[in-house]
């Protein structure tokens, strides 16, 4: 289409390269390494590579699209994301190695949920009492104390059965070997430690204590709103989980352990992501919402959340690394194995042949498949319902948003909660793949920040481009620490040693922010 | 927020804080000494025993002091977020470790050489200022300190840098050698950051400290009044990088080991909590916040063991949610109510109310 008024399509071209001079270097450099490739190495290692870099991308992405979606929203640097990352991977290793422990938690925390439900009820009590600053404060922390205490005190008298970390045979390092031959041994159902119903009475009055400390500095002055059935619901759900529970918690876990790990895997998958909702939903309500006046205090106070758990997981599931087994659908070894092409993604093998080389099924496919729904996914909520309207609007302008008079709290509450559902359900795929240790989360944490620098920190789909460039420069690298890289002024190739391939990924991180401080993605302010 | 000082102001007045906090710190080994029944002159001897270990305490948190005193004046009073800070203190402990170890060059030289390199590296940090601002500031410097943490402890240099391991040993002369002279050592931190502070502290009230502080509140503002920002930033970095630099040689010759753990993101934190704790920009609260961080970490690991990473997040926790304005800065705010206070009280009682300041 030529018209008049429009310049052609080539002088629109070169306009933008003019405007994007940085950018385009930037891309040119990145497709020089990557396609350089192709001519230094077989075809086979040039396609492993680059899925290898994928499947790193898309596990960064996880994790970094909370992050970029928060901080454009917010301004909130969550530096505990890498750790809730990994608390995700953990608890999805318990759903998945040992479900009963996973059933045996769930009762308590069920119960303690129909009673935090319970809180609007209490407004009105609390609006009553009329009590000072002071008083009331004092009144919330001494009520949450009491609480928290009793309902410890509780919690260690319901039959939980979990791992011996004292005695090697009974630790999760040794489930998980025993699930990866094959061996799975059911153990004994944990009993009650004296009574059941002290047991659950003294948690229902703990955790209804701490809920009354908090509702007593938080509704100190408020009206209180009507009570409405649809605070019903919630509370009826969980209780109604706590009956089946109790009834039939037996006969479910021997089920969970007779299903396919396939079933369970996902199941994992799912309560990670829910367990990481309401996680993050908690701490967006509890630990952020009172220091938005004050940044610097947020970034201390995700720091302190991230060593606390650090340190809470290093207590429950030890100190070594240990695997998680791939799921039976990937892990096929049997006739046929490994797959052919194509026809091959569907045979149920752990290898696929691909292009002169194999394929993993679950390191490679699989997680490349799962980043790329969730991205579309992501991308549909943000660019098609309301909510994603509300967020895109409320990353260029705050307050604009909170004068047309849209509730942007519970938009913050929302997006923190999706971001850590997305980080803990990205624990859980990245566990088959990388295994599981207390240090995992700082290692993705340092990625994911470095692509939402690199693609702009506020913008999404930058964060996407970001994970996948970082995630295929490092990967070359590593690459070409084995073939090493042809130096012009010297005769030996040089041969960057493992410990040096994050300095890649951080020097392109200071270019990029160097050349174009906006990053890739984002616009001039 | 420091105010300027008045200008005939006596010279007790002026340093009446100063002076009672380095009296009573001289003090504090004998009194220590003498609770738990050692004399003053073994004291003095350096004698094995209760004051001898906490003189040590106090050295580290001496020279923590002058590391987190650095980090105020970039972040708390310029403005800077910088999270590579521990670069800035690694510089100082690795150039003297590699210097007196891997060179073994004399004492003196050293010193010299690590100043030098402070300089150097507070230059390219300098470089990268026009560029960035905010939070891709902060990243940048996060990204320079990581990669010289990558590099120290990366194989190819581990001939000069001992790799993951570190420098063990760093042969450090006789006369400062912390084992033998305990008091000795204790006096020459204390003389360094009581130095520092002085210096730090006519910087902030000097007209220079005026147009660091005005660079914080609001860059533009200070650009279209004329002042050229940039050479005033790269004036606090310089500075700043030099006593982070000093406190990292004190550093290498008190332990005298060098780690890779003091370049690592962990010790950048670590300075934000002390100044978080103090109270952000008040030069005093890095004191008050480097003594309360590592006598925290210290007592609780003693007390509680393995659980003590547990309490220590969660009193950081605490302290951000309860003193919002760090000890320092809270107290200061609270100081306007109580002065008010008095002042009802003493009119109460028909006293003429004091000037307030």
């Amino acid at each position: 289409m030529t018209t008049t008024t429009r310049p052609t399509v080539s002088r629109r071209i070169s306009n933008a390269l003019k405007q994007n001079r940085g950018r385009a270097a930037i891309i040119a450099a990145l497709a020089f390494i990557f396609l350089s490739g192709l001519f230094t190495m077989d075809t086979g290692d040039w396609v492993i590579t680059v899925l290898r870099g994928l499947a790193v991308g898309a596990i960064t992405f996880l994790v970094a699209s909370g992050l970029s979606l928060i901080f454009g929203l917010m301004d909130v640097l969550n530096l505990a994301h890498g750790e809730l990352f990994m608390l995700g991977a953990y608890v999805g290793w318990t759903v998945y190695v040992r479900p009963d422990t996973f059933m045996d938690m769930a009762l308590p925390v069920a119960l303690a949920l129909a009673v935090a439900f319970c809180a609007p009820f209490l407004a009105p009590i609390a609006g009553r009492l009329s009590l000072s600053v002071g008083a009331s404060r004092v009144v919330g922390v001494v009520l949450g104390v009491i609480g928290f205490l009793g309902a410890v005190w509780a919690f260690r008298r319901f039959p939980l059965s979990i791992w011996d970390l004292e005695q090697f045979d009974k630790t999760p390092t040794s489930d998980s070997i025993a699930l990866q031959q094959g061996v799975q041994t059911v153990p004994e159902p944990a009993a009650w430690t004296g009574s059941a119903v002290v047991a659950i009475v003294v948690l229902i009055l703990g955790v209804l204590a701490i809920v009354a400390g908090f509702a007593v500095v938080r509704y100190r002055t408020r009206v209180p709103e009507p009570t409405n059935a649809r605070n019903l619901i919630p509370i009826a759900a969980a209780v109604g989980a706590v009956v089946v529970l109790l009834a039939f918690g037996d006969p479910m876990t021997d089920w969970l352990y007779s299903i396919s790990t396939t079933y369970r895997f996902f199941l994992a998958l799912v309560v990670a992501l829910a367990g990481g909702f309401a996680l993050g939903a908690l701490i967006e309500i509890a630990l952020i919402r009172p220091l938005y006046d004050r940044p610097i205090y947020q970034l201390m106070m995700t720091l302190g959340l991230g060593f606390i758990v650090i340190e809470l997981v290093r207590e429950v599931w030890g100190r070594p690394e240990f695997s998680m087994p791939k799921p039976a659908l990937f892990a096929g070894t049997g006739d046929g194995c490994p797959g052919e092409g194509l026809g091959g993604l569907f045979s149920g093998c752990s290898t696929v042949k691909f292009l002169d080389t194999r394929v993993r099924m679950y390191n490679e496919v699989f997680i490349i498949t799962v980043g790329v729904i969730v991205l579309v996914i992501i991308t549909l909520l943000i660019k098609r319902t309301r909510i994603g309207m509300i967020i895109r609007a409320g990353v260029q302008d705050r307050e604009m948003v909170e004068a047309l008079g849209v509730n942007v709290r519970r938009v913050f509450t929302m997006v923190f909660a999706l971001g850590v559902g997305l980080a803990a359900f990205g624990g859980v795929i990245a566990g088959p793949a990388l295994g599981l240790s207390p240090e995992m989360g700082s290692r993705v944490l340092l990625l994911a920040l470095i692509a939402m620098a690199v693609g702009g920190l506020t913008s999404f789909p930058g964060a996407a481009a970001g994970a996948v460039l970082v995630g295929l420069l490092q990967q070359f690298v590593i690459k070409a620490g084995s073939t090493g890289i042809p130096l012009p002024w010297s005769d030996q190739p040089f041969q960057p040693s493992p410990s040096l391939v994050p300095v890649s990924v951080i020097l392109l991180m200071i270019v990029v922010l160097l050349v174009v401080p906006e990053g890739l993605y984002g616009r001039e302010e | 927020m420091t105010s300027f000082a008045p200008t005939r102001a006596s010279l007790w007045s002026r340093y009446r804080l100063v002076a009672v906090a380095l009296i009573a710190a001289v003090a504090f080994p004998f009194i220590v000494g003498l609770l738990s029944g050692q004399s003053p002159a073994a004291v003095l001897a350096g004698e094995a025993g209760n004051a001898k270990f906490l003189q040590g305490l106090a050295i580290e948190v001496f020279i923590l002091a002058l590391y987190a005193l650095s980090y105020d004046l970039v972040l708390g009073v310029t403005g800077l977020l910088s999270f590579g800070h521990a670069m800035f203190f690694a510089v100082g402990a690795y150039a003297s470790g590699i210097m007196l170890k891997s060179f073994g060059w004399p004492f003196w030289v050293t010193f010299i050489g690590v100043l030098v390199a402070a300089v150097v590296n507070a230059l390219l940090f300098g470089l990268v200022l026009p560029r960035v601002k905010g939070i891709a500031f902060a990243l940048v410097t996060l990204g320079l300190s990581s990669v010289f943490f990558i590099v120290v402890q990366s194989s190819e240099l581990a001939k000069y840098t001992g790799a993951d391991v570190g420098l063990q040993g760093a042969p450090v002369p006789e006369w400062i050698d912390t084992n033998v002279h305990r008091f000795r050592v204790y006096l020459i931190t204390l003389a360094a950051l009581t130095i520092a502070y002085l210096i730090y502290r006519a910087i902030v009230r000097a007209p220079t400290g005026a147009v660091l502080l005005a660079n914080r509140e609001n860059e533009e503002r200070a650009l279209s009044l004329g002042y050229n920002t940039f050479w005033f930033k790269l004036f606090a970095l310089v500075v700043s990088s030099l006593t982070a630099g000093v406190a990292g040689f004190l550093w290498t010759v008190q332990q005298p080991i060098v780690t890779p753990q003091v370049a690592g993101l962990g010790w950048t934190v670590a300075a934000l909590l002390m100044i978080l704790i103090g109270g952000v920009g008040t030069l005093t609260g890095a004191i008050v916040g480097a003594a309360v961080f590592r006598l925290l970490e210290y007592y609780l690991e003693r007390w509680f063991g393995g659980t003590a990473p547990v309490l220590v997040g969660a009193s950081y926790i605490a302290i951000v949610l309860f003193l919002p304005y760090g000890i320092v800065g809270t107290w200061r705010a609270r100081t306007v109510n109580r002065r008010q206070g008095l002042d009802r009280l003493r009119r109460l009682f028909g006293i003429r109310a004091r000037r307030s300041q």
